[in-house]
């Protein structure tokens, strides 16, 4: 049993270590958030500046508190974020795949493990310096209210945001080429999980069905963990009760995407270009 | 002039058919367009519905603003700025090399290459949100109309040049795919009214890189609002323009075959 736990956790390290190497070589495109964060939330600063003039709270989010949460939004992005989609629908459009099926391990965990190296790298050169930015430059609050709680959300919200993004990866077995599908659940995705604005911004009856969906858990719930309260669609729940849901729903997810590939894998062609 | 029409339609017609090869996804990633479009007018609507607003824009004029800028960005899209991917492709794998030997124009040959089918989804979503926020308004009278089709056309020039920054840039910065995130974050200012902005901000937006031709000028004019600061902007946008076409004949002259 030990000796399997050493195993994956070898294959884990070698696969997260290859992974951070190859990407650090281009660092340089890392570091282009360190531009594309601030000057996004310049631009929704300006906006909800200009929403709060006339009046001083929306849905029970003040102005400084909606700039906490997209500057904390923004900053649990460059942790989660991933690109589990394209490269699987990558690797089964040009066939490269294949050389997967013939390794004595599971993609999903090879996706996984270059996931993590990737987002070592991401700590390093994107979410550091941006946070300093939106700490000194911005002096927006980042320090979460309840830390411990916080981190679990977080790794929770990561491992979330994998098994959606690696589920839609997963319709090329279906489809091959997958642009389209990828661009609108992409865009689905962050819309409901909170990215672009507080989810409690929305209608109440939106808000009731986003409570269905997965999407909130990859992004909404570990942001409002960080800020220490949750409410969405009129329920409020305590921090370790929404935790426990969230930790819930990405155990459910990780079925479904599992079951997803076992499908999935049996179309699999080897479809060469 | 006619074998370069005849190269373009050539390009063109084989740039259709490759996409057509995979019609199901073309028909599917068209559509998604047209939906994921939506999206910034989406939150607009929210914003309104809230009781909140963008002083001095009522929000069929921002959804009209929101829509000209989504029109500028589609016809960019379908027909010069895929020149930034095909680019990043090439350089990457040292296959630019294929544009530089042949007897024509590298830049026009880079151009013919890129029609982008896709971008009919962009198209007909801004043409539907200009038309639903008209509908509401006052329509335009004819002079309103030449204003907006004189400050549409400087649009694309303004996007015209930040593609040829961004390919320029691809030359040396070999393989980043990141390059959009700039050119999005960047624009992103051009969604809305320049009004909501500080007014240094304003005037780095008309009078130094000219973003406020994208929506907020051309919108101004068919609304029949002020537009004082387009003429600058416009003077602004043929020097972008003139700074672009020269950042990218000098990247090109540093382009080096690195792909085996």
């Amino acid at each position: 049993m030990f000796r399997k736990i050493y195993r994956y956790f070898d294959i884990l390290k070698a696969v997260a270590s290859a992974t951070y190497k190859e990407w650090a070589a281009y660092r340089t495109h890392s570091m282009v958030s360190i531009f594309v964060g601030p000057v996004y939330f310049l631009v929704q600063f300006f906006i909800w500046k200009a929403v709060y003039a006339s009046r001083g709270s929306i849905n029970g989010f003040t102005l400084e508190q909606t700039l906490t949460y997209f500057g904390i939004s923004a900053l649990i992005e460059y942790l989660i974020m991933d690109f589990a989609d394209w490269n699987l629908q990558m690797l089964i459009h040009t066939g490269k795949f294949l050389t997967f099926m013939l390794k004595p391990m599971s993609h999903v965990y090879f996706a996984f493990s270059q996931k993590i190296g990737h987002r070592i790298l991401g700590f390093i050169f994107e979410f550091t310096p941006v946070m300093l930015i939106f700490l000194l430059v911005f002096r927006i609050t980042i320090f979460p209210v309840r830390p411990f709680w916080a981190l679990i959300s977080i790794i929770l919200g990561y491992l979330m945001r994998f098994l959606v993004d690696y589920s839609i990866g997963i319709t090329a077995f279906w489809f091959t080429k997958t642009s389209g599908i990828r661009r609108v659940f992409l865009l689905f995705r962050d819309v409901c999980s909170g990215v672009f604005f507080p989810l409690a911004f929305l209608p109440e009856l939106w808000q009731k069905a986003l409570m269905l969906l997965p999407f909130q858990f990859i992004a909404y719930v570990p942001i409002r963990v960080f800020i220490g309260s949750y409410e969405l669609g009129g329920i409020s729940c305590s921090i370790p009760q929404i935790v426990a849901i969230q930790a819930t729903a990405v155990t459910v997810m990780a079925i479904f995407t599992i079951v997803l590939y076992k499908i999935g894998v049996r179309r699999f062609t080897g479809v060469g270009t | 002039m006619i074998r370069g029409l005849q190269i373009y339609l050539m390009a063109l017609k084989h740039n259709f058919a490759a996409r057509m090869a995979y019609r199901a996804d073309f028909i599917f990633s068209s559509l998604m367009s047209f939906v994921s479009e939506m999206f910034i007018p989406l939150i607009t609507f929210f914003i309104y519905e809230m009781g909140s607003s963008f002083p001095g824009w009522g929000f069929y004029e921002v959804l009209l603003l929101q829509g000209i800028f989504m029109l500028s960005n589609g016809v960019a899209r379908l027909t010069f700025f895929g020149i930034v991917s095909s680019t990043l492709g090439h350089v990457r794998e040292g296959t630019y090399d294929l544009l530089l030997i042949k007897p024509r124009s590298t830049l026009f040959l880079s151009i013919a290459n890129v029609f982008s089918p896709d971008s009919i989804g962009t198209i007909f979503a801004a043409v539907y949100i200009i038309r639903l926020s008209l509908d509401k308004l006052v329509w335009p009278g004819a002079l309103s109309w030449i204003e907006f089709l004189v400050l549409f056309l400087f649009s694309l020039m303004v996007l015209f040049s930040f593609s040829l920054f961004m390919a320029g840039s691809m030359f040396k910065w070999v393989g980043n795919s990141r390059i959009y995130e700039i050119f999005d974050s960047i624009t992103s200012f051009g969604n809305y009214p320049a009004t909501i902005f500080s007014k240094s901000f304003r005037i780095l937006i008309s009078n130094v890189i000219p973003i406020a031709l994208l929506g907020f000028f051309p919108a101004s004019a068919l609304l029949g609002k002020e537009i004082e600061g387009a003429l600058s902007a416009a003077l602004v946008c043929i020097i972008f323009l003139a700074l672009g076409l020269c950042f990218w004949r000098f990247m090109l002259s540093k382009y080096t075959s690195a792909g085996g």
